[in-house]
């Protein structure tokens, strides 16, 4: 399992002006993609996320519609836009009654690949066909929200501690305390295959 | 160092710290093989994490936000759908419409009228009003159950993506009575890999019946699966002449 992705984007410039409908369809489109994969890693449903990103979105654009111009020229765009999504994504699974995809794929870890229809699987699908992405997927998913939230910021958005402090309005130290408790229990679901899925990756990016 | 402070040290170390500290650590880890190992599963758990692939949304996703905003921003209330309910050869159906199309069909399995209310709201996005049914709605239906085929000018698929616009029109083109699997549609459509995205887009279908996902089954040739089962998947299948199981 090579590394998917190269570089993270550079972040996009920050927001000067009043946002008006135009300004803020770049917002939108520099940072869609980002909070898009975001919504899903923390809910592992695709429908789930798109719906989290519209609403983040909307949010973001009524809130910034109230803010004076000073506060607009103080804001952090991007943390702010992550605590946006988080809030939206947090409210969404804790209204969900526990029979959602994700809590069955919890109890049950093969839930998911039993649900899968037939056809030869697509790269679209957060299950993804490549069992160790799908393994490193459901164990993520199986972290209690605080923990998956420390970790995916930490290590897939890329995140800096004081940044992830930022977002999820705590102290540094209770990031640290959180992302190091979700590399735990990680390694603790994920166990053996940790080496396996590392030495593979090597192999692969050996050979390409 | 002790070894808890080391352990609480390893994702500090992986970015910047002063260059004691890090000797410090260093020092530990050379000595200590019990924290040495637990580095290397920790460093595994952070590569496992940033070998996920990133994820791309639906092309369209900008353009949904920027017009959701432009509602706001234009305080223009999303056009409402009427929702009301018609006998069939089926059962009772509910159809929601606007603007002479429609929009929305459900068949009455007992649920109150607001939750199927809440449901279109969910899925469509826009609010529903109660009203009575005009006869156009009933003379479409009354062709569509003549010939299990209605015309597109008589619904309205704008509410939704344009994938799922894509998989519906094609899963359309499937004679009444007979059915092709998800990767037929996938393959149709020219995303022969989206056998499963082809699925979601029918298990989201907002007009069954009239956009005939149930013709649509897996390439076992097994109905599969039905939002309104299986049961009813196979009778509807059989009013229209399918002689499968």
């Amino acid at each position: 399992m090579p590394p998917a992705v190269g570089p993270k984007p550079a972040p996009p410039a920050p927001l000067k002006a009043v946002p008006g409908a135009d300004s803020f369809e770049r917002v939108v489109d520099d940072y869609q993609r980002r909070l898009y994969g975001f919504a899903l890693r923390m809910t592992g449903n695709r429908e789930d996320a798109e719906e989290i990103v519209q609403d983040s979105f909307v949010r973001a654009y009524r809130a910034l519609g109230k803010m004076s111009p000073e506060q607009r020229a103080e804001l952090r765009l991007q943390p702010w836009l992550y605590t946006i999504t988080l809030n939206v994504t947090r409210n969404r699974l804790r209204s969900r009654k526990p029979t959602s995809v994700a809590l069955d794929a919890l109890a049950d870890p093969d839930a998911l690949l039993r649900e899968s229809l037939d056809g030869p699987p697509q790269p679209e699908t957060i299950v993804e066909q490549n069992a160790e992405v799908a393994l490193v997927e459901r164990a993520l998913l199986q972290l209690p929200m605080h923990l998956r939230a420390a970790a995916t910021l930490r290590f897939i958005e890329g995140r800096s501690h004081p940044e992830i402090a930022e977002i999820l309005n705590q102290p540094i130290g209770t990031v640290k305390s959180h992302v190091h408790r979700a590399v735990r229990v990680l390694r603790r679901i994920l166990g053996p295959q940790i080496g396996r899925i590392v030495a593979e990756g090597d192999t692969a990016h050996a050979l390409s | 160092m002790r070894c808890r402070d080391v352990e609480a040290m390893w994702d500090e170390i992986r970015g910047q710290c002063t260059a004691s500290v890090r000797q410090a650590v260093d020092g530990h880890l050379h000595d200590c093989p019990h924290c040495q190992d637990l580095y290397e599963e920790f460093e595994g758990v952070a590569y496992c994490l940033s070998c996920l692939p990133q994820p791309e949304p639906s092309c369209d996703l900008t353009k949904k936000v920027v017009e959701h905003i432009a509602q706001i921003r234009y305080r223009v209330r999303p056009e409402p759908i009427i929702l009301t309910a018609i006998e069939t050869p089926i059962g009772t159906l509910f159809v929601g419409f606007k603007d002479r199309r429609i929009a929305y069909v459900g068949i009455d399995t007992g649920d109150d009228l607001d939750v199927v209310r809440q449901q279109i709201e969910q899925r469509l996005r826009r609010p529903v009003v109660g009203g009575e049914a005009p006869p156009w709605l009933r003379q479409t239906l009354d062709e569509f159950f003549a010939t299990w085929h209605v015309d597109e000018s008589h619904v309205d698929l704008s509410d939704l993506t344009e994938f799922e616009q894509a998989a519906l029109r094609a899963a359309a083109q499937i004679p009444p009575g007979e059915v092709r699997s998800y990767a037929w549609v996938a393959t149709r459509i020219g995303k022969p890999k989206a056998a499963r995205a082809v699925g979601r887009a029918m298990a989201r279908n907002p007009l069954p019946l009239l956009f005939p996902c149930h013709r649509v089954v897996n390439a076992a040739g097994d109905l599969h699966n039905y939002g309104y089962g299986l049961e009813m998947k196979a009778r509807i299948l059989r009013m229209e002449g399918y002689r499968g199981s």
